[in-house]
């Protein structure tokens, strides 16, 4: 099939994955609700795979568009560019709203919870131990990930890989501290309104910075393939946005959930 | 209105990506030193520092007990159960330090 075209824009050729990943992340949902209800795990389970792979494949055809068929023109660009802005922006406001049920609950804290915050009984993380470390880490990662664009805009490979596996690199580290804070916690997901907006909270975030890492490994993988030019790498930009997002909800959190709150 | 707004947006999302086009020709050269320089000069010994507070904070026995058991109504909340196990343990439950409706389970008495 010819690539002519006399306009700059991309006509997607036919696809299955719009309408399977519709109904499978249907289905994923119906399954989650069907788990906590009669507590049967094989729907989630099984949409949970199916998302999975179908998520794979359809950026793996974006992939083959934009790097192997060239229909990724300046234009072209600048609609990813708004998507992913504003795909962005809906995550910020889902944040907004789970930090909007912290400062409800905290503000005034109820009087059946000692009139206090954190509640009579809860005993809260030190901020300046691992929350701490987790900032140290991200903003770091910031860092790195700025070292590795740098470098790709440069056409220097080593240097580009380098950054983008020490940015992979502080990403795993993090999750795995936020785990071992998890299972270290005195305080669970069930212990009153302040383990519910802690965990929702920093799970989901916890949750983005899972998702912010797979992306950037992905693009650390797409390196080692020579997809990325000096000056077309709009994956790997994109990825960078989304890694500073997980960095700046961070800090918030850091600042009113485990500082202000404590 | 709204369309001059949108070619100025969009203009500027344009002139990024060639901004950093230029910096690839131009002047610009060794912006990555920067950023490594910044990395290993900063970052990480700001993580390293950070890592070394953990690591002396770790003595600290009231920080790291668990907090006596009082039953109220408000902790513990189990108004359906989990759907894993015996559905009375959260995800990431930890026997020392979290205890259930009824109080702390009692393996072994090092807390």
């Amino acid at each position: 099939m010819s690539n002519f075209m006399n306009h700059p824009y991309h006509l997607v050729d036919k696809s299955p994955w719009p309408l399977l990943s519709a109904f499978s992340v249907m289905s994923l949902v119906t399954g989650l609700a069907k788990w906590f209800h009669t507590f049967n795990v094989s729907l989630v389970a099984f949409s949970l795979f199916a998302t999975t792979l179908i998520m794979i494949q359809w950026w793996r055809d974006v992939v083959r568009e934009g790097t192997y068929q060239g229909l990724h023109t300046i234009q072209v660009g600048v609609g990813l560019r708004w998507g992913m802005i504003l795909f962005i922006t809906s995550e910020v406001l889902f944040f907004m709203s789970f930090f909007w049920a912290f400062f409800h609950s905290s503000l005034a804290p109820a009087v059946e919870l000692g009139s206090s915050w954190p509640p009579a009984g809860i005993k809260p993380f030190n901020p300046f131990q691992i929350p701490l470390l987790n900032t140290a880490i991200l903003l770091a990662s910031g860092v790195t990930v700025t070292w590795s664009h740098h470098a790709l805009m440069q056409n220097n490979y080593t240097q580009g890989l380098q950054g983008l596996v020490a940015t992979v690199f502080l990403g795993l580290y993090f999750t795995s501290l936020q785990a071992l804070e998890y299972y270290e916690a005195p305080f669970s997901i069930a212990d009153a309104v302040y383990g519910s907006t802690f965990f929702v909270a920093t799970g989901f975030h916890g949750l983005h910075v899972i998702i912010g890492t797979a992306f950037l490994l992905v693009c650390l993988i797409r390196h080692m393939f020579n997809h990325f030019s000096s000056t077309h790498h709009f994956g790997f930009e994109a990825a960078a946005w989304y890694w500073h997002f997980v960095d700046v909800v961070w800090l918030f959190l850091f600042i009113s959930i485990y500082w202000w709150g404590n | 209105m709204a369309s001059v707004l949108g070619k100025v947006v969009s203009r500027g999302i344009s002139t990024t990506r060639v901004a950093s086009g230029q910096a690839a020709v131009s002047g610009h050269q060794d912006g990555w030193k920067l950023w490594r320089k910044l990395t290993f000069l900063v970052a990480l010994p700001g993580v390293a520092l950070c890592m070394l507070n953990v690591y002396l904070g770790l003595d600290d026995v009231e920080a790291h007990s668990a907090p006596p058991f009082v039953p109220y109504d408000y902790m513990r909340i189990r108004n359906k159960r989990f759907p894993w196990g015996d559905g009375q343990k959260s995800l990431f439950h930890n026997p020392h330090v979290n205890a259930l409706p009824s109080g702390y389970e009692h393996t072994d008495e090092h807390h």
